[in-house]
C-alpha cells in the first residue's frame, strides 16, 4: 500500500514538474550544464518517508503520540527540502547537487575544480545524510571514484567532513557548507590527521610524485565521466558526450539568457518558470505603482503620454 | 471581458454572411448592371430635375423614387471592384457613376429639401445600412458616399429631442455598419474627421457624436452601439487629432463615467439572499437582475474603452470615473448609514474589482479605495472596520478583502499592513535580523500543529455511533442527500472542500468510490484544479487522516505561495526588515483615535459592560447618522434617451421622508416604532418586559444605525417574556447589548452574555418561525406606512433562512394533505400560518421543558461560561491594560471607544488595523459562525502566503520574539485552543458532536464540488439571489408550496425530521449540549453556542493544519525573477 503510493506520488510530481519545466528529460541529457535555479529543483520523492521512516504513514497516527508523530516525516523532507534551497540560493560555484528520486537523504553531486592542483577534475560524488537530520551527525561524502587526496579515503571514497563539523548543530551548521567544504579541500590542502596517509606523506616529502598522483587521479576520475551512475536512479547525475542535438538548444538558452540576466540565480528564463496553475484564469500580477524607495502607495510617476 | 474577441469576427464576418443571401440576381456581367443603373438613375433625375421648384412633391413622386433608388443601391452594393490590385482596386462602373455625378448627394438632398418624413428616413437608413454592410468595395472613402451619408446622419438628429425611437434601432445599426468599415478602412475615420467641421456643427464627429447617447443602453441595441464605439475607440488609438477631438469635443467620457453613477443608482439598495452562507456576488447571483447587468456592461465597457483607446482618452476617461463615480457615488454608497445598504454597496464594489481586468482602471479603483478621504477616513480604513461587525457584513467585507488581497498589489499591501510592519517595532531589537530567516527544520509548522486541540485529534469512532447516526447533517443543512429545492447551494466557497479531504476521516468507511470523485485539490476557487489522477488522495483512502489531508494543504500552501510571490516579482522592494530601510520609512498612521464606524465596537463589546457598551453604540450611531447627513455629496443622475444630466443632489431633498425615509430625522421613526411596539405587545399573549429593556431598545431605536433591528428586537422580546433576544440573525449587527437578566450575574458572566449573542444567529426553526410571524404581523398591524417599510426590509433579509425552515415546519405540519388546487398562491393566508405557528412554538416549547429537567440544564449553563473565563486569564498583558485605560473614557455616555485607547503613545508598536481586526476576530472564532470562520481563515491563509520576509515572519514564524504589546498569532491562536479545549472539557459529547460536524463539513464540500455550474437545478439559477422587488413572506412560502412537487418534497423532508426525534432542528443536533437556563429559547441559544463553538473546532484544526503547511512552503521557496519590462 504505502509504495504504491510513493511510487503513485513520484509519479505526479515528476509529471507537474516536467510540465512546470518544459520537459525534464532534456535537463537531466545536458550533464556539462546542470541544474540551476528552481526550474531545475527535483521533486524529493516521497517516498524518503517510508524508506527512512520505521514507522509507515498509516500506522504513525496510531501511535501513542497522537497527530504529532504523524507530522514527523514531512518535517524531515521540508528540512531537506529547505537545505537544498539553500544550497541553490548560494550559488557554490562549480558545484551542482540533486536529491535522489528515492530518498531525500542523498543527493547526487559534481565538483568542477577550475585551477589548482585540482584543476579540470571533475568529480562525481553521493552525499548521505542522517535520517535524523539535523539532531544527528553530519552528511557524509563519498566521492564515486576515490580521488587522491589527503582528506579522502582511498578506497571507499569517503571524504572527512567531520573534521570541518566535529557536532553538527541545526540552524549553524548547513549542507551548503558541506558541499563547499567539499570544494575548498581541492584547493586548500590541509595535511592534518589524514584519512590517506599515502597522499600527505608524498605531499609532504615528494611533491612532485604527489602532483603526478593527482594528474592520475584527475584523469582517473574524468576517464569514469561517462560511466553509468554508480547508483541506479532517475535523478543519478550522468554525463554524455556531447550531442548537438540533445544539447545545442539548451546551451544557446542558457547563453542567451546569461547575456540578457547577469544573475545567475535567475537564469532560467522567466517565461519557463510559471507558478504551477498560471494558465488557470486571470491572474492579475506585478501590480505595483510603489516608486522604488519610497513607501507611499502610487508614488511612481505615471509613464508619460505618448503624444 | 472579451471585448475584441467579439469585435473581430464581426468585421468581415457579417459583410459574407450578409451578402451571401441577396446575391443571387445580380451575377450579371457589369455592363447590363451599369446600363440597369443608369436606367434606373434616368427616371429618379427625371422625377428629382423638373420639380426642383416645386413645394414638397406628389406622393407617386416619392415612391418611384423610393423603388428606383433600392434597385439602384442594390446594384451598387453588389458591384464589384474593377480589376486592380488588391491594395487600391480599381472602382467599378457604376461606382464611379455614383461618384462623377454625385448621385447619392442628389438624392439625399432631394429627400432634405421635401422634408424627411420619418418613413421615408427609415427607408434611407436602411439602404445606407444595406449598402455600407454589404458592398464589396470601399465606398466611404468616396466623399460622394460620404457626404449624402453624413447629411442623412445630421439629419436624423434633432438637436433637441435627439434621435426619433422609431429610427434608434437602424441608426445605430447603420453606425455600427460605418464604424465596422471604418476598422477595416482606417481611412476612414480620418475622412469622417476631415470633412467634419464644415457640415456638421458643434460636434465634428458626427459618427461618434450619435453613437454616445446609446452607451447604456442595454439589449442589443446598447451592445451595438458599445461595439462601434469601441472600433472607434481602436481605430483612433494611434490618431493623436482624433483622440484629442474625443476628449476635448466630444462628451464620450463624461457620459461613461456619469452614467454608471446613473446605473449604480438604480441598483438594488439590499441584497436579498437566502441561505446564511451567502457572502459575494457570484455571476448566476447578478445576471437575473436586470439592473446590475447593465451595469456590468458598462463597466466591462469602461474596461474595454480603457485597454483599447488612445491615451489620451483613457487618462480622461479614468479620470472622469474617478471624479464622476467613485468619489462622487461609490464613496457615499459604501458609507450608507444602513447596514443593508453598506453589505450591497460592499459586494458590488468586490463584485467590480473582481471584473475588472485592466490594470489602469484597477489602478484608478484602488486609489479610490486607499487615498480618498471620506469623512476624514479612507475607504480603506472605513472597510477594515466592518470585518469586525457581527453580522453578513463581516462576511462581505471579508470576501471583499480577498479579492483586494488577490490582487497582489504591492500599494494596498503597504498600506494595509506592511507599512506598520516597515519600522520592524513589533520586533526585539535583537530579533530584528530574524526576519528573513526561514523555518529550516519545521519549527513554526510545529508549533502551529501543537495548537491542535486535544479534543479534535480524530480518534476512531465508535461502531456502535457510525450506523445509528443518519446523514442528520445532511438533511438539515444542505448536503447532497437532501437535495432540493429548498437547501440552497452552499455559497460559501470552496474552501470547504477542504473537508472533502476528510472524507475518509473519523472512523468512516467510505465508499471506494467516493474517492475517486474528481475533487478539485485546491479549496481556494480560482486556482482549483482537479486532482490528478495518480494523486496520493486516490490511493490513500485508508490513510491516516492527517497525512492525508496536509499532503493536500501543502499542496495548496505551495500554489499559493508560488502564485503569489510570481504577481510580487516587480514589487519595488523585498520588504524583508532591511529594504526599504526601517529607519527610512515614514512612521506608519497610529492607531485611529476615533473611527465613525460602529463596528469597531464589537471589538469592545466583550470586555465593556453594559452601559458602555450602549453608550458606544449610541456615540457610534451618531456617527453615523451625521455621516449619512453629510451624504450630500450624491449625485441625482438621470439617463434620458440621449442626455445624461448630473445634479448635485441637495440636502434637502435627501431629507425628503417620502423620497428616503431611512434618512429622515429620527425623531418621527422613534414614535412610529413605539406605536408598533405597542400594538405587538397587545397583540402578545404575555408581555412583562423588564422596563430597563424596552426602554432601552427605545433609547436605541431613536439612535441606532439598524433601527430595523430594534425593532425587531423589542418586538420579539415583547412577545416572549423569557428575554432570550433574537437580535443576530444574519443580517443585524448583533453588537446590541442584550440584558439577559438572568444571565445578569456580574462582571464575571459578561463574557457569555457576549457569547450568547452570536449563537443566535441560527436561529432554531420554531422561534424563528414565531419572529417571521410577528413580523408579518407588525407590518399588517402597522399603520405607518414608512415603518412597514423600514421593518419589513430587514426581515427579508435576516429571516430568509429561517423562511426555509419555517417552510419545513409548516410542511411538517401537514405533510399528508394535499396541496388541492386551491391552496395554491392566494388561497393560504398569512394569517393562517401564523396561527400554526404559534401553536407548533408552544408544542415544542413544552416538549422541550418536558424533556429536559431544568436543574441539570441551568448547571450545565453555569458551567458553560467557563471557558471565557480562562480566556479572560489567558488573555495578554497588553489587552487587560486596554481595557482598563478604556473604561474610563468610554464610561461617559455618548462618548465612542476607538478601537484602541485614546491616550496610547505612538511610539508604541502597533501592527495596523488590518491585522488588529483580523486578529480580534480570529480570537472570537468560538462565537463566529462557520461561514464567518471559513472567510475569515481564508483571507489570513491568503495573507500568509505573502512571501515578503516582514510579512511571513509576523504571521508565521513561531521563533520570532515580539515586543510585550504585539499580539502574535501564535498567541491569538493560542487562546482560541484554550477556549475550544476548555468547552470540550464542558461538553461529554463534544466527541460525537465534532464528528457530526466533520461529517456535515465533508457532505457540504462535497455538495460544493457537485453543483457544478451545470448541474444546478435550474429552480435556483433563475430564482436569483437578488431582487430587486421584496416579496412577502407570504410569496416565499408560496413560492415554494406552489409547485405540487417541490411541496411533497419539502413536504418528505420535514417527515424525515420528524421521524428522526421531531425535535427543532439545530437543537437536535446537538441534543446533549442544547440545554441551558429554565426555558426552551435559551436552550436554543445555548444550542446555537454549541454549534458555531464545534463547527469552530473543525475549522480551527483544519486551519492550523493550512498555517503549517504554508510555513513549511515557505522555508523552501524561491523567489521569482522580477520580469524586468521583458514581458507585455
Amino acid at each position: 500500500m504505502n509504495t504504491f503510493w510513493s511510487m503513485s506520488t513520484n509519479a505526479g510530481r515528476k509529471r507537474s514538474d516536467g510540465e512546470e519545466q518544459g520537459g525534464p528529460g532534456e535537463q537531466r541529457s545536458s550533464p556539462t550544464h546542470p541544474p540551476f535555479g528552481k526550474k531545475q529543483l527535483p521533486s524529493i520523492p516521497k517516498n524518503a518517508v517510508p524508506i527512512t521512516k520505521a514507522a509507515s504513514p498509516a500506522s504513525s497516527t496510531e501511535s501513542a503520540n497522537g497527530t504529532h508523530a504523524s507530522y514527523g516525516p514531512f518535517y524531515l523532507e521540508y528540512s531537506l527540502l529547505a537545505e537544498f534551497t539553500l544550497v541553490i540560493k548560494q550559488r557554490l560555484p562549480g558545484i551542482y547537487v540533486q536529491p535522489s528520486y528515492r530518498s531525500t537523504l542523498m543527493w547526487f553531486g559534481v565538483i568542477f575544480i577550475r585551477h589548482g592542483l585540482y584543476q579540470d577534475g571533475v568529480f562525481k560524488f553521493t552525499v548521505y545524510i542522517p535520517d535524523n537530520f539535523p539532531d544527528g551527525d553530519c552528511p557524509r561524502v563519498i566521492f564515486d571514484t576515490p580521488v587522491f587526496h589527503p582528506l579522502v579515503d582511498s578506497v571507499s571514497g569517503e571524504l572527512d567532513v567531520r573534521r570541518a563539523f566535529t557536532k553538527w548543530r541545526r540552524n549553524h551548521n548547513h549542507i551548503w557548507q558541506v558541499l563547499m567544504y567539499a570544494r575548498t579541500i581541492f584547493y586548500k590542502i590541509n595535511t592534518m590527521d589524514p584519512l590517506n596517509p599515502e597522499a600527505v606523506v608524498l605531499y609532504d616529502k615528494d611533491f612532485q610524485l604527489f602532483k603526478s598522483k593527482v594528474v592520475d587521479s584527475v584523469k582517473l576520475c574524468n576517464s569514469h565521466l561517462f560511466d553509468q551512475p554508480k547508483i541506479d536512479d532517475p535523478f543519478a547525475i550522468s554525463f554524455s558526450p556531447w550531442n548537438p542535438a540533445v544539447h545545442e538548444e539548451a546551451k544557446d538558452k542558457m547563453f542567451a539568457y546569461k547575456r540578457l540576466h547577469s544573475d545567475p540565480l535567475l537564469t532560467t528564463p522567466h517565461n519557463q518558470r510559471w507558478p504551477e496553475d498560471y494558465n488557470k484564469g486571470p491572474l492579475v500580477s506585478g501590480l505595483s505603482w510603489v516608486k522604488p524607495g519610497s513607501t507611499q502607495p502610487f508614488s511612481k510617476e505615471d509613464i508619460p503620454l505618448q503624444t | 471581458m472579451s471585448w475584441l474577441s467579439r469585435l473581430n469576427p464581426r468585421g468581415p464576418g457579417t459583410r459574407t454572411g450578409r451578402h451571401a443571401a441577396p446575391s443571387s440576381p445580380c451575377t450579371a456581367d457589369p455592363e447590363t448592371c451599369l446600363m440597369v443603373f443608369e436606367n434606373h438613375w434616368r427616371q429618379v433625375s427625371g422625377v428629382l430635375k423638373p420639380r426642383e421648384s416645386s413645394v414638397g412633391g406628389y406622393a407617386d413622386d416619392l415612391t418611384a423614387v423610393r423603388n428606383h433608388t433600392d434597385q439602384m443601391l442594390c446594384l451598387l452594393a453588389e458591384e464589384s471592384p474593377a480589376g486592380g490590385d488588391i491594395e487600391s482596386p480599381a472602382m467599378g462602373p457604376i461606382l464611379e457613376m455614383v461618384v462623377a455625378e454625385n448621385i447619392l448627394d442628389e438624392l439625399v438632398q432631394w429627400h432634405l429639401r421635401r422634408g424627411l418624413d420619418p418613413d421615408s428616413q427609415l427607408e434611407l437608413l436602411k439602404l445606407f445600412e444595406m449598402l455600407i454592410g454589404q458592398s464589396h468595395q470601399p465606398l466611404l472613402l468616396h466623399s460622394a458616399v460620404l457626404q449624402p451619408l453624413l447629411s442623412l446622419l445630421g439629419a436624423c438628429v434633432d438637436p433637441q429631442l435627439g434621435c426619433p425611437a422609431a429610427l434608434e434601432s437602424s441608426l445605430v445599426l447603420l453606425l455600427n455598419q460605418v464604424c465596422v468599415c471604418m476598422a477595416k478602412e482606417t481611412a476612414v475615420l480620418e475622412l469622417i474627421f476631415r470633412c467634419g467641421p464644415v457640415q456638421q456643427g458643434p460636434t465634428n464627429l458626427l459618427i461618434f457624436s450619435l453613437l454616445v447617447p446609446f452607451i447604456h443602453r442595454d439589449g442589443s441595441l446598447g451592445q451595438q452601439a458599445r461595439d462601434a464605439l469601441l472600433l472607434v475607440m481602436a481605430t483612433s488609438a494611434s490618431s493623436h487629432a482624433v483622440a484629442r477631438h474625443i476628449a476635448e469635443n466630444s462628451y464620450f467620457c463624461p457620459v461613461l463615467a456619469t452614467g454608471l453613477s446613473g446605473l449604480y443608482s438604480s441598483l438594488p439598495r439590499k441584497i436579498e439572499v437566502r441561505g446564511d452562507d451567502w457572502h459575494t456576488l457570484r455571476r448566476e447571483d447578478w445576471m437575473g437582475v436586470s439592473s446590475l447587468v447593465l451595469f456590468m456592461n458598462s463597466l466591462e465597457f469602461c474596461n474595454a474603452v480603457v485597454q483599447v483607446a488612445h491615451p489620451l482618452v483613457r487618462c480622461q476617461l479614468l479620470d472622469y470615473l474617478h471624479n464622476g463615480f467613485l468619489v462622487p457615488v461609490m464613496g457615499p454608497a459604501l458609507h450608507k448609514s444602513s447596514v443593508d445598504e453598506m453589505i450591497a454597496s460592499t459586494a458590488y464594489l468586490d463584485l467590480f474589482l473582481r471584473s475588472i481586468t485592466e490594470t489602469s482602471l484597477l489602478k484608478t479603483f484602488l486609489r479610490f479605495i486607499l487615498l480618498h478621504r471620506h469623512d476624514n477616513d479612507t475607504i480603506l480604513d472605513t472597510l477594515l472596520t466592518r470585518i469586525s461587525s457581527n453580522s453578513r457584513l463581516c462576511m462581505v467585507s471579508l470576501s471583499l478583502f480577498k479579492t483586494l488581497l488577490s490582487l497582489n498589489c504591492e500599494d494596498l499591501m503597504l498600506q494595509l499592513v506592511l507599512r506598520y510592519l516597515l519600522p520592524c517595532t513589533h520586533v526585539m531589537l535583537s530579533q530584528r535580523r530574524a526576519v528573513r530567516e526561514t523555518d529550516l527544520y519545521g519549527k513554526s509548522a510545529d508549533k502551529f500543529l501543537s495548537l491542535i486541540p486535544e479534543c479534535c485529534r480524530i480518534t476512531a469512532a465508535p461502531s456502535s455511533e457510525r450506523d445509528d447516526e443518519p446523514a442528520f447533517w445532511g438533511k438539515v443543512l444542505g448536503s447532497p442527500t437532501s437535495e432540493s429545492p429548498v437547501h440552497p447551494r452552499p455559497n460559501t466557497p470552496s474552501r470547504l472542500a477542504l473537508f472533502i479531504r476528510q472524507q475518509s476521516s473519523g472512523g468512516q468507511a467510505n465508499p471506494p468510490s467516493s474517492g475517486s470523485e474528481n475533487a478539485p485539490s485546491s479549496p481556494r476557487g480560482s486556482i482549483s484544479s482537479p486532482l490528478s489522477p495518480d494523486s496520493p488522495m486516490h490511493q490513500l483512502q485508508d490513510a491516516s487522516e492527517g497525512e492525508t489531508g496536509y499532503l493536500e494543504y501543502l499542496r495548496d500552501a505551495r500554489k499559493g505561495i508560488e502564485l503569489c510571490s510570481w504577481a510580487c516579482r516587480d514589487w519595488s522592494a523585498p520588504y524583508d526588515g532591511e529594504n526599504p530601510s526601517p529607519n527610512s520609512a515614514l512612521p506608519p498612521p497610529p492607531p485611529p483615535m476615533s473611527n465613525p464606524s460602529l463596528s469597531m465596537v464589537q471589538e469592545h463589546f466583550s470586555i465593556m459592560d453594559p452601559a458602555q457598551q450602549r453608550a458606544a453604540v449610541v456615540a457610534a450611531a451618531r456617527a453615523e447618522w451625521s455621516s449619512s447627513d453629510r451624504d450630500s455629496g450624491e449625485w441625482d443622475v438621470t439617463i434620458s434617451k440621449n442626455c445624461i444630466s448630473l445634479t448635485p443632489r441637495s440636502k434637502k431633498r435627501s431629507l425628503l421622508p417620502s423620497s428616503i425615509p431611512l434618512q429622515s430625522s429620527s425623531a418621527p421613526v422613534s414614535t412610529e416604532i413605539t406605536g408598533a411596539v405597542e400594538t405587538v405587545s397587545q397583540h402578545s399573549h404575555s408581555a412583562p418586559h423588564p422596563p430597563l429593556y424596552n426602554g432601552m431598545g427605545q433609547v436605541e431605536l431613536t439612535d441606532s444605525v439598524d433601527e430595523r433591528m430594534e425593532v425587531k428586537k423589542v418586538k420579539r422580546d415583547s412577545d416572549v417574556n423569557n428575554s432570550v433576544v433574537e437580535s443576530g440573525m444574519n443580517g443585524s449587527m448583533g453588537m446590541c447589548p442584550v440584558d439577559y437578566n438572568d444571565f445578569h450575574v456580574g462582571s464575571a458572566m459578561k463574557s457569555s452574555q457576549v457569547q450568547v449573542m452570536p449563537h443566535l444567529q441560527h436561529q432554531t426553526s420554531v422561534p424563528s418561525s414565531t419572529h417571521e410571524c410577528l413580523q408579518s404581523e407588525s407590518q399588517r398591524l402597522s399603520p405607518v406606512p414608512a415603518l412597514t417599510e423600514t421593518s419589513t426590509v430587514p426581515h427579508e433579509s435576516r429571516g430568509l433562512e429561517s423562511v426555509e425552515r419555517l417552510i419545513e415546519e409548516l410542511l411538517e405540519r401537514a405533510p399528508s394533505e394535499p396541496l388541492s388546487g386551491d391552496s395554491k398562491y392566494q388561497g393560504i393566508s398569512i394569517e393562517a400560518f401564523h396561527q400554526e405557528l404559534r401553536e407548533l412554538e408552544e408544542r415544542v416549547r413544552e416538549r422541550r421543558v418536558l424533556s429536559r429537567s431544568s436543574e441539570e440544564s441551568s448547571r450545565e449553563f453555569h458551567t458553560a461560561p467557563a471557558p471565557s473565563l480562562t480566556d479572560e486569564d489567558c488573555l495578554p498583558v497588553e489587552t487587560e491594560q486596554r481595557f482598563s485605560e478604556t473604561k474610563p473614557d468610554s464610561s461617559a455616555p455618548g462618548v465612542f471607544s476607538p478601537a484602541r485607547p485614546l491616550g496610547q503613545p505612538l511610539a508604541q508598536p502597533y501592527t495596523g488595523p488590518f491585522i488588529t481586526v483580523l486578529f480580534n476576530k480570529l480570537e472570537s472564532m468560538m462565537q463566529n459562525s462557520l461561514y464567518v470562520n471559513i472567510l475569515l481563515t481564508g483571507v489570513v491563509f491568503q495573507l500568509a502566503c505573502y512571501p515578503q520576509p516582514l510579512l511571513r515572519s509576523f504571521l508565521l514564524n513561531a521563533n520570532m520574539v515580539f515586543q510585550p504589546s504585539v499580539k502574535s498569532l501564535i498567541q491569538v491562536l493560542g487562546s482560541v485552543k484554550n477556549r475550544i479545549e476548555a468547552f470540550a472539557a464542558a461538553h461529554e459529547d463534544f466527541p460525537a458532536m465534532l464528528r457530526k460536524a466533520r461529517r456535515f463539513l465533508v457532505a457540504r464540500g462535497k455538495l460544493d464540488w457537485s453543483d457544478s455550474p451545470m448541474g444546478v437545478p435550474n429552480l435556483r439559477r433563475s430564482d436569483s439571489l437578488i431582487k430587486s422587488r421584496k416579496p412577502s413572506l407570504g410569496d416565499l412560502i408560496l413560492r415554494h408550496t406552489n409547485s405540487p412537487t417541490r411541496a411533497r418534497h419539502a413536504a418528505q423532508l420535514a417527515l424525515a425530521h420528524v421521524r428522526d426525534g421531531g425535535q427543532s432542528l439545530h437543537s437536535a443536533l446537538f441534543r446533549g449540549g442544547a440545554a441551558s437556563g429554565a426555558s426552551g429559547l435559551e436552550k436554543q441559544a445555548e444550542a446555537l453556542r454549541v454549534k458555531n463553538a464545534v463547527y469552530c473546532a473543525v475549522i480551527f484544526s483544519e486551519f492550523l493544519k493550512e498555517l503549517a503547511a504554508l510555513a513549511q512552503e515557505h522555508a523552501v521557496a524561491l523567489p521569482f525573477p522580477p520580469s524586468q519590462g521583458t514581458e507585455e
